[in-house]
């Protein structure tokens, strides 16, 4: 065999380096998503926390870069306590709704769809998250209004006094559907759903069919190789899909706004205090909660696995 | 985990030394200016036009015919002037406040009512106007043109400096849907504020609407200076501590009746329209597009009095384009502008000789919408710790507590 | 858990499946619906007539395009970003084991898994802090952070099917660290570049949550809509702005799907 030695270019030195010490190369890969996530992200994560510690004043409305403590310690007010437990009681419900709505679809895609039907159920999942938000969220005003299409067809079926008496029940009804917490529920729930489809799916998809073949050898039925095989292994899934849904309702404000009673979610106070009220401090106190809410949540899922259906 | 608590020390740690460091700190983002220097008129002379105005705005104050064509009076002026006019709009002056002292120069003008001009005088993101540019402001009604609300002595010499130009001024309504009132129009505000039952037999509640800005508290006083005389109030923007829980407990009275607060003009159309809404006060613009539709939307002027606004067009301390805003200023005392903007939002223009001879308008506009009633409105304006007077005995509460205590309200607290 | 021929899901379980398909859908339909509709402000069911010049109001409105324009550049520069940014993590983690490498797993993800306010009020506050005032950048800054992820777990999922003898057998052909980038890594990479590109490019353009606390008096697509959404007598045009969206993200957003599916069907 013929070994011939070629002319090294300076390319070729580099790399050599590279290869000779893998740490230079790693450095160098890393640096600059270090950088961006580490200064720009994280660094405005501290700036945001930082003015937490600042107050606003009073008649002109400009901020006192003194430290203070008084700005997080307005979080315990009752008002505000109100607001932090509403979304968060919200959010756990959007989760929990749309994890039991995912499971159907997700597992059909997973167990039972060709690999052409599963392509164009993936579209069909996916499709909805890249038309507007905004106007999806409308397109349900305009289905709940009074005069929209949910009433109309309950009008047909004769089940308008259903709908009566659902807006009677405390918490959740309303003097019209669409100024009731139902109505914003609805709404999350189907804004979200894809985020936990999606997930769930891969989690599922996952479960090797002979686990399944084997439980029913061994006799158990159909519900019960579900309760014990595939809802335990979908569980990552299902807790990587929680994560979104949870985040997202947690710091929504748009929605809120359209539907309901007024009453104040998280991310509306974030925004009234920011953008009405010039109370960039407060605002950052309560984005300061949602924060650790979520990162709290985070750290918990990561012992679960659920990072690698994400 | 210990890597990660570990990490998390060192971010809080750096977090606190930020936090106590940051007096030192001048950045612009958020508006630490002090008042403008008066001595000298920042502009001098209008030159040629930048090719843009960014203007924020009430609804409906800069039309350029995308509601109605036959309401534009931004096309014209961008023919003329070559200037692109650019509207963002703002729902409460809270807002507007906020968005002016954003600085970095993004906004040239802001039409700002009387409880955000003083804020915005004060904080330094306005500037004095130079009137000698401004050929039509002898056009201005006398009642606006030296008004307390932007003329401020702030070098205290003696004569106070224009900090804007007049741009039209209106009141808050009490709008409702005559197919629920059946032709019995309320006279009173207690439609919105106690509990009863309407002529079409059903109860208010969850019914009505209120505005969500805390300047709304002063239209719970003017309510209680009716019912309440023993509060003794007088001043609806200087109440004392009592007076104010007073107001404050109305409000939470009538929290339990409003099905939604009203935020945005544009929801509120849209909220009646469905018949979620029937009774609210109100601006005479969502009256006016509602009944353009259907006549079954009308609004009365209650017999307890009316909050109201009288709006001026100011320019940020910064204003990106200075010569456009200029032109923009003397063009909004235009007569038609004038006359087709009271038209469209059922308001008094401040330019008074457009009261006749306009089309929109009709000759007898300014008087339906108010014109003889001046001096009984009270108008917006930002409540202050001293009462607005110089009597050390007297002590108000100052309107950053009336916005966390409505906020609180509207909360449900 | 791939299916075997003559395995059929029970009509219960076909029946909700395809039930969610429907709830997702019927919104949208109602969407493309109420595009048509004659009213102008208020919506009834069912609509009394049907017209197409909202489209022409829509196309000839300047403000749209302006919008639209921005929306694509803002999108364009932070998909950029993140491609670069993105691979370049996920290169440094796929294979080796260093402190902290778990972390930046984490922290990749932080961006996305936290609510979007909090993302855009910390942006928000520190832009503030530093005195930049709000342009065109901030917002690509902006999105190009939330965009990152999305690229990164891409490649990196592409990486892992990657085996590693390829670069192996490359070096020991004589190819240096470049030539085997440029050659062997790149092209097997240049389908989850483009997968993840789009997403993130599709992602970045419907955003509305940050970009409200990030943009100054700057009007992506999703900000012009939500300035519209109530308006009266133009109701429909919102409709046609998001049919607009639905049609422009829905080719790339189909190529996407595509080249990724080998990723998905590879399982545990």
């Amino acid at each position: 065999m013929q070994v011939t030695a070629r002319r090294r270019g300076p390319a070729a030195r580099i790399s050599a380096v590279f290869h000779q010490h893998p740490w230079s190369k790693l450095t160098l890969l890393l640096l600059p998503g270090l950088l961006w996530l580490g200064v720009i992200y994280l660094g405005s994560l501290v700036s945001m926390l930082v003015y937490g510690f600042w107050s606003l004043e009073e008649f002109t409305g400009l901020i006192a870069r003194d430290f203070t403590l008084g700005t997080y310690g307005k979080l315990l007010e009752p008002a505000h306590r109100d607001i932090i437990i509403r979304t968060f009681v919200m959010a756990a419900a959007v989760s929990a709704a749309c994890a039991v709505l995912a499971f159907p679809l997700a597992y059909y895609m997973a167990r039972y769809a060709t690999s052409r039907m599963k392509t164009v159920l993936y579209l069909v999942v996916i499709m909805p998250l890249w038309s507007s938000y905004l106007v999806r969220a409308l397109a349900w005003r305009q289905i709940l209004t009074n005069e929209g299409i949910m009433n109309w067809g309950l009008e047909r079926l004769g089940l308008e006094g259903v709908v009566r008496a659902i807006l009677q029940t405390p918490i959740i009804g309303g003097p019209s559907v669409i100024q009731s917490y139902l109505a914003l529920f609805i709404a999350f729930v189907y804004l979200w759903l894809p985020f936990m489809i999606l997930p769930v799916e891969a989690a599922l998809e996952r479960v090797p069919r002979s686990y399944l073949e084997a439980s029913s050898d061994l006799g158990a039925r159909p519900w019960l190789t579900f309760r014990r095989i595939v809802l335990p292994l979908a569980k990552p899934g299902l807790i990587a899909g929680s994560i979104f849904t949870f985040s997202l309702t947690l710091g929504d404000f748009i929605l809120p706004s359209i539907f309901g009673q007024s009453q104040l979610f998280l991310g509306q106070e974030v925004f009234l205090q920011v953008g009405v009220i010039g109370n960039t401090p407060l605002a950052a106190a309560f984005t300061f909660v949602a924060m650790i809410i979520m990162v709290g949540y985070l750290l918990v899922s990561r012992r679960t696995g659920a990072f690698e259906t994400l | 985990m210990r890597k990660l608590s570990r990490w998390l020390v060192a971010f809080s740690t750096l977090a606190l030394i930020a936090a106590g460091c940051g007096g030192d700190e001048s950045g612009d983002g958020d508006g630490t200016a002090v008042p403008t220097d008066p001595d000298e008129p920042r502009v001098t002379e209008v030159g040629d036009g930048e090719g843009e105005v960014s203007i924020i705005s009430w609804a409906g104050y800069i039309e350029r015919g995308d509601t109605d064509p036959a309401y534009d009076w931004v096309t014209q002026f961008e023919e003329d002037t070559g200037c692109a006019v650019t509207n963002k709009t703002a729902n409460t002056s809270d807002e507007m406040v906020a968005l002016m002292q954003e600085g970095g120069g993004q906004y040239d003008l802001v039409t700002a009512s009387g409880d955000a001009s003083l804020r915005l005088v004060e904080s330094g993101s306005v500037q004095p106007v130079n009137l000698d540019l401004i050929e039509s402001y002898d056009t201005v009604d006398p009642n606006l043109a030296d008004a307390p609300w932007h003329t401020v002595d702030t070098d205290g010499d003696g004569t106070a400096e224009h900090y804007g130009v007049p741009y039209q001024w209106g009141y808050n309504v009490l709008m409702y849907n005559d197919a629920v009132f059946k032709g019995e129009a309320p006279t009173s505000w207690d439609v919105v504020f106690e509990e009863m039952t309407l002529p079409d037999g059903k109860s208010n509640k969850g019914r009505i609407q209120a505005y969500d800005g805390a300047i709304y508290i002063a239209d719970a006083a003017v309510y209680l200076r009716a019912h309440n005389p023993e509060l003794g109030i007088t001043d609806p923007y200087a109440l004392n501590r009592d007076q104010f829980d007073a107001a404050l407990n109305l409000l939470r009275q009538q929290r339990e009746l409003v099905g939604r607060y009203w935020h945005d003009a544009f929801v509120q159309i849209d909220d009646f329209g469905n018949g979620e809404a029937v009774a609210s006060s109100s601006w005479p613009f969502q009256r006016n597009v509602l009944a353009a539709e259907n006549p079954d939307f009308k609004s009365s002027t209650p017999e307890e009095g009316v909050t109201g606004w009288a709006d001026t067009t100011m320019m940020h301390t910064d204003a990106p384009h200075p010569n456009c805003a200029y032109m923009w200023m003397e063009w909004s005392l235009n007569e038609k502008l004038q006359g087709d903007l009271a038209a469209w939002f059922g308001t008094v223009p401040a330019n008074l000789a457009a009261c006749e001879g306009n089309e929109l308008l009709t000759d007898e506009g300014c008087e339906t919408n108010g014109l003889g009633d001046f001096d009984q409105i009270e108008f917006w304006r930002t409540p202050q710790a001293d009462c607005f007077d110089d009597d050390e005995a007297t002590e108000c509460v100052p309107y950053l507590e009336w916005v966390t205590q409505y906020v609180a309200v509207i909360g449900g607290r | 858990m791939a299916r075997r021929t003559g395995d059929r899901a029970g009509v219960g379980l076909r029946l909700a499946a395809f039930g969610v398909v429907a709830f997702l859908y019927v919104p949208l339909a109602i969407i493309i619906l109420y595009a048509f509709n004659t009213q102008s402000a208020l919506f009834t069911f069912p609509p009394p007539g049907l017209t197409t010049r909202w489209f022409e109001v829509a196309l000839s409105d300047r403000t749209l395009w302006a919008a639209l324009r921005l929306s694509v550049t803002v999108a364009a520069i932070a998909t950029l970003i993140a491609l670069v940014i993105g691979s370049l993590l996920a290169a440094a983690v796929y294979r080796t084991r260093f402190f902290g490498r778990e972390a930046i797993s984490f922290l990749v993800l932080l961006p996305i898994a936290l609510p979007g306010i909090v993302t855009g009020i910390a942006l928000r506050s520190s832009f503030a802090i530093a005195g930049v005032p709000f342009s065109t950048w901030t917002l690509a800054v902006a999105h190009a952070t939330f965009c990152i992820v999305i690229v990164y777990n891409n490649v990196v999922a592409r990486f892992r099917r990657m085996s590693p003898n390829l670069t192996e057998a490359s070096a020991d052909l004589g190819a240096t660290g470049w030539q085997t980038f440029r050659h062997v890594v790149l092209p097997n990479l240049a389908t989850a570049l483009l997968a993840g590109g789009i997403l993130a490019f599709a992602l970045s353009f419907d955003e509305i949550v940050v970009t409200t606390f990030t943009a100054g008096n700057q009007r992506t697509l999703p900000i012009w809509i939500f300035e519209r959404l109530f308006r009266p007598r133009q109701r429909p045009v919102t409709n046609v702005a998001a049919i607009l969206v639905i049609v422009m993200t829905f080719v790339p957003v189909l190529i996407a799907q595509l080249l990724t599916r080998e990723e998905r069907q590879a399982g545990p």
